[in-house]
């Protein structure tokens, strides 16, 4: 959020849509690690609430779910990963029951453990980042 | 100028963006953020303020079923990750959407349109009549005649006992305009006349054989607007 430098020094994983990231934020580092941090504090719970909602068979949260989580991707610079809700979400407005989502859940439910691992990774190496600029 | 705002969000991380947003302006300054509706409307209920930043689908009830219970109205910035809703917020007459997650850019050109917006609250009229344009005239039509308005996306369709008139405006819009003693909004597609009510069955209610929906937001208020002995 200053004004746009676009230094780049922190290298993103490459399934980081940096340029996204810095077209949010620019490259104020300490914000973008105070954005995973707040992320990754809510993780949990919000996939929980997913992974309940298909338990419980209901689409209708189960699409709640995943229509709240989408844009915390977006926020963290996973845009494939919040295209993938997107998908999924219409998907939900399609199904009747949770079975016929069954396979698309299951990929669904790899990506945002995939996104877990790299948002977690990334925002210790930002962290150590911050407190080491140079 | 310095507005005072509420947002209204149920993701952290959005809400956090927001207020770093709004205290970059250096124009609007955050009252409160309320993950959910039921919150938020306690507090706006009891605190007035210039600016709404409202998601829609929140856990309870949704952003457009807050605006259906507030009492008073100030400008609203919908802000939700779904464009679907952007019919939604033009009926609402909101004055911006913001598609999270949007650029701080973005966010300016809100802010713009906030502070160009005129003002959201406009007495209601007291007055026994009003005046629509239709078919190219001024047509008075007495607030006894009407029986109900129904929104029609950009128009709504003003009827009366024996005539019905459609004109460019929205529900939301009327809703501040029309005489709030003898009209009632019961729904976000219609306002009707209260005293023109024939009878009420579960969700709906009568007026002169038509059938009206009335909307889980709205039902307690027209239940004790009714003179029920």
């Amino acid at each position: 959020m200053n004004p746009i430098t676009l230094s780049k020094q922190f290298i993103f994983n490459e399934k980081i849509n940096s340029d996204y990231l810095f077209s949010l934020y620019a490259d104020d580092y300490p914000y973008i690690e105070e954005v995973f941090g707040v992320t990754l504090q809510h993780y949990d719970e919000d996939v929980d609430a997913i992974q309940a909602a298909y338990g419980n068979g209901s689409v209708a949260d189960l699409r709640r779910g995943v229509h709240k989580i989408k844009p915390a991707f977006g926020f963290v610079g996973l845009t494939d990963i919040q295209q993938s809700c997107a998908v999924f979400e219409d998907a939900c407005n399609r199904a009747e029951e949770t079975e016929t989502l069954k396979s698309d859940y299951k990929q669904l439910l790899s990506l945002l453990e995939e996104g877990k691992l790299i948002l977690d990774k990334e925002y210790r190496k930002l962290k150590d980042f911050n407190a080491n600029p140079l | 100028m310095n507005l005072k705002c509420v947002i209204v969000e149920d993701l952290q991380v959005a809400a956090d963006y927001l207020t770093k947003c709004c205290e970059k302006s250096g124009q609007i300054e955050v009252l409160a953020h309320f993950p959910n509706v039921a919150e938020a409307l306690v507090y706006l209920n009891q605190h007035s303020v210039d600016l709404l930043f409202l998601d829609v689908e929140m856990p309870g009830a949704t952003g457009f079923e807050l605006l259906d219970q507030l009492a008073y109205f100030p400008k609203v910035v919908l802000t939700t990750s779904k464009s679907e809703y952007a019919y939604d917020a033009f009926e609402y007459n909101v004055t911006d959407f913001l598609k999270k997650p949007f650029t701080y850019q973005r966010f300016q050109e809100s802010l713009q349109k906030i502070t160009t917006a005129p003002e959201n609250n406009i007495a209601a009229t007291a007055s026994d009549h009003i005046f629509i344009k239709s078919e190219g005239k001024l047509v008075r039509l007495n607030n006894d005649d009407i029986l109900y308005i129904e929104s029609m996306g950009d128009y709504v369709k003003f009827v009366t006992g024996d005539k019905k008139y459609v004109t460019h405006n929205t529900i939301k819009n009327l809703e501040e305009k029309v005489n709030r003693i003898s009209f009632i909004k019961v729904h976000r597609s219609y306002i009707i006349n209260i005293s023109k009510i024939d009878d009420i069955r579960e969700n709906d209610l009568y007026i002169k054989g038509n059938e009206i929906p009335i909307s889980k937001a709205h039902r307690n208020e027209v239940m004790k607007r009714l003179n029920i002995i």
